[in-house]
Order: structure tokens, then C-alpha cells, then sequence
């Protein structure tokens, strides 16, 4: 096969994500965190950082000195960045019973 | 352990989504006492799709159904696929005819609020309960599953058969060896969603839906995903409208983009915006749809344990079916743990009536039948763009022009194709599309 191009056209227009993330209803537990990073030594070494970019509700945020950190409580526990995290440096676990996301629509 | 007596049921259903309240409802019709554990706060709170469910699903379980008073948005009367370009849109959609079977085959709905009543039918049939509840493991005797651990205190359950429906992050179908590897990013896709409100008669008026009892699912491809390996929708609700777009976890993170930025370009799309305009925002969301079908299937059974949903891979993704596919697995597994506790025997080879049961249905025929769907699309990057957009200017040139000699018209529309793709390329994507979806 010839080599196509996938590379979108860069259109994309800028999202304020958490205007969106207001509408969700959260049960956020206090006292246990479900989203961890393993190494941030990782993160840092990690130069694209996609987590940034694939997350639907934009969790992972870059701080000073290139590690990452996971903003857990606006998480929807889609699975994405278990998966998709090039080095499996993330902790992924469900929230504890009745905590995380509760989407009143669905 | 403590002293206590052991918490010990029939069966264990894990997850009150469409599978697992489908196979408690069943077990425990047939006299089996169920535990249904959900982690969320009530069932549905954690589910979410498009989209429709079918309706042949829904009576399989619930021949009664329409007296139970379903919480559905409208019937879907016009279905079809929107082919959008970076400025127009072709639509072929179909109403009338067989859309106005009887019943009508799809309706749109809402999760949390449909799931909830779900749930709450398959309470009426006896099955006891448990919300926020997460499983974390299984409690197994001699390599079998007894029971499962769950996150609360002295939380252990048993029970002879533990059925498994814990929807597309399948890490309990993992921790078994049921599923040998994670989600596969190119199997995968995740899934955005906006539900935006509106008055229903607006969303009649701009549908073109005659009533309240009229509605609309839209599949749609091309610029929608920005050529990406996905698919976009829109369906109406009666006050609302659901408008979303998935891709694949592969093409997602290769395109280094940002999936709200990719759902706020299809809802800016020219074609799109007016629509919508004036709507208001509900509820935004994501969810990763199990794409693989076929080709990612776990194992669906172990001494102890069966597998069905989103769990077991069971999504036909170029249909937008999986709830249907969920109903009738957590049906099978229903009855399947039914027939090993008359027979006392719940060992592998008893279960795998599990899998015979489902062999015999659409579920297991579809997903072998669209199992290549993945790799084409995998392989063929681009179909998703070229195709949208050549059909966009084919007809959008053959009705405009006027005036030109015909035989130009002809040969430009031509042209619009050759200059995307080579003929001869074009018509081997038609035919390996074609045999990718007939299954040969
Ligand atoms: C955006 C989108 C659009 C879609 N559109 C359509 C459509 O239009 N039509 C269609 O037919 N299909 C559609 N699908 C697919 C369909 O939604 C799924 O196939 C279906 O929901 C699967 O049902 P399930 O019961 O297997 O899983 P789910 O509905 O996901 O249920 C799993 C349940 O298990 C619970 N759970 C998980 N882990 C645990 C644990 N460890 N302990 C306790 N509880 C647990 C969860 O909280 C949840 O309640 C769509 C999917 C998406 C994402
Ligand atoms: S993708 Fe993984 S390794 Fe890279 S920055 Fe994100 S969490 Fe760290
Ligand atoms: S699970 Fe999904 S929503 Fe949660 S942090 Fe990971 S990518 Fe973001």
C-alpha cells in the first residue's frame, strides 16, 4: 500500500474544558486517590506526554520540571490512558464504591 | 475469617449494566437467589452510550415490556449515515417503510435513567442489590470461583457462578486469564459525547420529525473524525439531542489531538451548528466502545465464571450494537447458570453451554461475521475521508454547474476520485470493504 496521509489539518478549535466538566456530578472520596503516576522520573523522561492530549476531560496537566500531575477528581474512568500511556507508568484502579463520576443522563 | 456465617447466594452478577441486569433478571425468575453488585451510586450512574437500544432485545427479556413503562426517549423512525466533507454534508437516511415496523426497531435512550429502571425490573424478579460496591477479586477454591472480594469491610460473597459484566475495562476478565491482554488501542475507541438540550419542538422542526413520537439516528463519517478511523452520531432525544464522535485509541493518540476539541469541531461543522444552535449544554461524558468484537473476545467461560457485554468484547461497531449483543449474553448466562445449578455442576465443560447458547444467536454469527472491521480500517487509514468526501463533490457537482457540457461534468467528478485515489485502488477499497463485511 502507498502511504497516505493521515496527519489532520490542524482546525481544531480550543476547548475550555472545565466550562464542559461542569455539568458532571462527581462523588469525589477524599481519602483515596484512584489514578496514580508510578515514576514521575518517568514522566519527566516522557518528551510528548500524549496523557496531556488523549484524556477527555483533560486530567493530566504538565507542571514545572516536566512530571504530570492527575486531577482524579474530574476523571470519568473511560480506561484511555491505562491503556494509552507509551511507558505504563499509571496506577489505574475503579474509584472506591459510590465514588467517581455519576452521570445523571448518561 | 470471622465468624460470621458466609454471605452466600446462587449466583453473582457483577455490574448492573444492560448484561448484567439481563442474567440476574433471569437466574432469579427461575427461583436462583442473585446478587447483583454495582460499584456506582445506583445502576447506570456509571453507564453511558450514543445512542439507541434495540427493541427485540428489551422483549427478550421483558415480553411485557411496553405494560412496565419503559423510560425511552422517541422511537427511531429515520436512520442512516451523514457522509460530511469539510463544508457539506450528504445524507442517506431511511423513513417510512420499515421503519414504521411494529414495534418500531430502536429507541433512543438515556443511560443512567434507563439503566436504573433496568435494574430496578430485575429487582422486581427477586434479585437482591448491592450499589456502591466495587468487586476487586474472586475468592477461588481449587483454581475454581467461589465468590467474589468486593471493597467493603469483611466483603466476601460466594457463590457457585459468578457472572462477569463489567463492561469494556474488563480487569476482572483479566485477572481471571479469561482476557489474555489489555484493551488493544487500535481495537478500541474512545468515545465523546455532548447531550444538548432543546424544546422538542424545535427539534422536530429542525429534524423534520412530524411528533414527539418521530426520531432520528444519524451515523456519521468523514470530516466528522477528521478522516481519523471513527464514526460520529447524533440522535434525538425528546427534549434533547445526543451528538458525539469516536476514534480509535490508536488513531487518537498518533493525531495528537485532544477528543473535546475534536467533538467542538463536529459540533462547529457548518452543516452541524445550526442545528444545535441555541442548545444547551446537559451533560458531556466518554466511554471507550470495545471495537474488536471478534478478534478480541476472552475466553467466555472458567470453572465458576462467565463473561458477557462489553466485558466479552460483544460490539459491532459499524452498527452501533452493543447493548443488544449485552442483553442477549446476559440472557445466555442467565440461563446458563440456571441449567448448571439443576445439573449441580459448575465446572468449565458444564458452562460452556454458555457459549453454544450464544453460537446459535446474532451475537457470535455478526461479530465473526465483521471481525476483519478493525484491521481494514487499520490498514486503510484513510477510507474514512476520502470516501465522504469524493460522494460530497460527486454530487454536489452533479446538481450544480449548469450550463457545462455533461461530458466535463463526468469527467471531473472522475477526477475528484482519481485525485484522492488511483482507480484501481479505489475499487480494491470497495471490494476488500465489501469482503470485510460480508466476512470473507
Ligand atoms: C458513545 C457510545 C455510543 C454507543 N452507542 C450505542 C448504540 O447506539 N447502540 C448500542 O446498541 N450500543 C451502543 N454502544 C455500546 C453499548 O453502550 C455497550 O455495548 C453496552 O453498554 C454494554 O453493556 P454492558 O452491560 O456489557 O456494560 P456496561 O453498560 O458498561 O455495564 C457495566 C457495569 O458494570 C459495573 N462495574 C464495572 N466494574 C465493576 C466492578 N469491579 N464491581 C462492580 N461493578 C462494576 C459498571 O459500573 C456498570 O454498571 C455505545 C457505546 C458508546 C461508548
Ligand atoms: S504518557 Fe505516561 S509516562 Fe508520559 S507523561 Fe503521561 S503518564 Fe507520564
Ligand atoms: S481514565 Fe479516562 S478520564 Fe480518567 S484520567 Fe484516564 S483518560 Fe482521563
Amino acid at each position: 500500500m502507498t502511504p497516505t496521509k493521515t496527519a489532520p489539518q490542524n482546525d481544531l478549535p480550543e476547548v475550555y474544558i472545565d466550562d464542559i466538566l461542569m455539568t458532571l456530578k462527581y462523588f469525589t472520596d477524599e481519602h483515596e486517590v484512584h489514578l496514580k503516576i508510578i515514576d514521575p522520573q518517568v514522566c519527566m523522561n516522557c518528551e510528548s506526554k500524549p496523557c496531556v492530549q488523549f484524556c477527555p476531560v483533560g486530567a493530566y496537566r504538565t507542571q514545572d520540571g516536566g512530571t504530570v500531575q492527575i486531577a482524579f477528581q474530574s476523571c470519568v474512568e473511560c480506561g484511555t490512558c491505562r491503556v494509552l500511556c507509551p511507558n505504563s507508568n499509571i496506577s489505574w484502579k475503579l474509584p472506591r464504591g459510590g465514588y467517581g463520576v455519576a452521570y445523571k443522563f448518561g | 475469617m470471622s465468624t460470621k456465617e458466609k454471605l452466600t447466594f446462587d449466583v453473582i452478577v457483577v455490574g448492573a449494566g444492560l448484561a448484567g441486569s439481563a442474567a440476574a433478571a433471569i437466574a432469579a425468575r427461575n427461583g436462583l437467589s442473585v446478587a447483583m453488585i454495582e460499584r456506582g451510586q445506583t445502576p447506570g450512574s456509571k453507564n453511558y452510550f450514543g445512542g439507541a437500544l434495540y427493541t427485540h432485545s428489551l422483549l427478550e427479556i421483558y415480553p411485557d415490556l411496553w405494560d412496565r413503562k419503559p423510560p425511552l426517549e422517541r422511537p427511531v423512525t429515520e436512520s442512516g449515515f451523514w457522509f460530511l466533507s469539510k463544508d457539506g454534508m450528504v445524507r442517506a437516511t431511511v423513513q417510512g417503510g420499515k421503519m414504521q415496523n411494529d414495534p418500531i426497531d430502536a429507541y433512543v435512550a438515556l443511560r443512567a435513567k434507563f439503566d436504573a429502571w433496568w435494574a430496578e425490573q430485575a429487582k422486581k424478579e427477586g434479585v437482591f442489590i448491592i450499589p456502591k460496591t466495587v468487586v476487586v477479586d474472586f475468592i477461588r477454591e481449587d483454581e475454581k470461583v467461589v465468590g467474589v472480594i468486593t471493597d467493603r469491610p469483611d466483603g466476601e460473597i460466594y457463590a457457585p457462578v459468578v457472572i462477569i459484566c463489567e463492561g469494556v475495562n474488563n480487569l476482572l476478565t483479566q485477572k481471571l486469564g479469561l482476557a489474555k491482554h489489555d484493551l488493544k488501542a487500535h481495537a478500541s475507541a474512545l468515545a465523546v459525547k455532548q447531550l444538548i438540550s432543546m424544546p422538542a419542538e424545535t427539534i422536530n422542526a429542525r429534524f423534520g420529525l412530524p411528533s414527539n413520537e418521530h426520531g432520528l439516528a444519524a451515523s456519521v463519517m468523514g470530516d466528522v473524525s477528521m478522516g481519523l478511523p471513527g464514526l460520529g452520531f447524533l440522535y434525538t432525544g425528546v427534549d434533547s439531542v445526543s451528538v458525539g464522535v469516536g476514534v480509535t485509541l490508536e488513531a487518537l493518540t498518533k493525531a495528537g489531538i485532544k477528543p473535546y476539541e475534536l467533538l467542538q469541531r463536529y459540533l462547529n461543522h457548518p452543516m452541524i451548528a445550526p442545528m444545535i444552535a441555541g442548545g444547551r449544554l446537559m451533560e458531556y461524558g466518554a466511554h471507550i466502545i470495545p471495537e474488536g468484537g471478534w478478534t478480541t473476545m476472552p475466553k467466555l467461560y472458567t470453572d465458576g465464571a462467565l463473561v458477557a457485554g462489553d466485558a466479552a468484547s460483544m460490539v459491532n461497531a459499524l452498527h452501533w450494537e452493543g447493548t443488544n449483543m449485552a442483553i442477549m449474553a446476559g440472557k445466555a448466562a442467565g440461563e446458563t447458570a440456571v441449567e448448571a445449578h439443576q445439573k449441580r455442576d459448575f465446572s468449565a465443560k458444564s458452562l460452556s453451554a454458555y457459549r453454544a447458547r450464544l453460537d446459535k444467536t446474532f451475537v457470535m454469527t455478526d461479530l465473526h461475521q465483521y471481525r476483519n472491521l478493525s484491521h481494514f480500517l487499520k490498514s486503510r487509514p484513510d477510507f474514512m475521508n476520502t470516501y465522504p468526501a469524493f460522494l460530497n463533490d460527486a454530487l454536489g457537482m452533479f446538481f450544480s454547474g449548469f450550463g457545462k457540457p455533461k461530458k466535463q461534468l463526468y469527467k471531473d467528478i472522475l477526477r475528484s476520485l482519481t485525485d484522492r485515489r488511483p482507480l484501481v485502488k479505489a475499487a480494491g477499497d470497495m471490494i476488500a470493504f465489501g469482503r470485510t463485511i460480508m466476512g470473507f
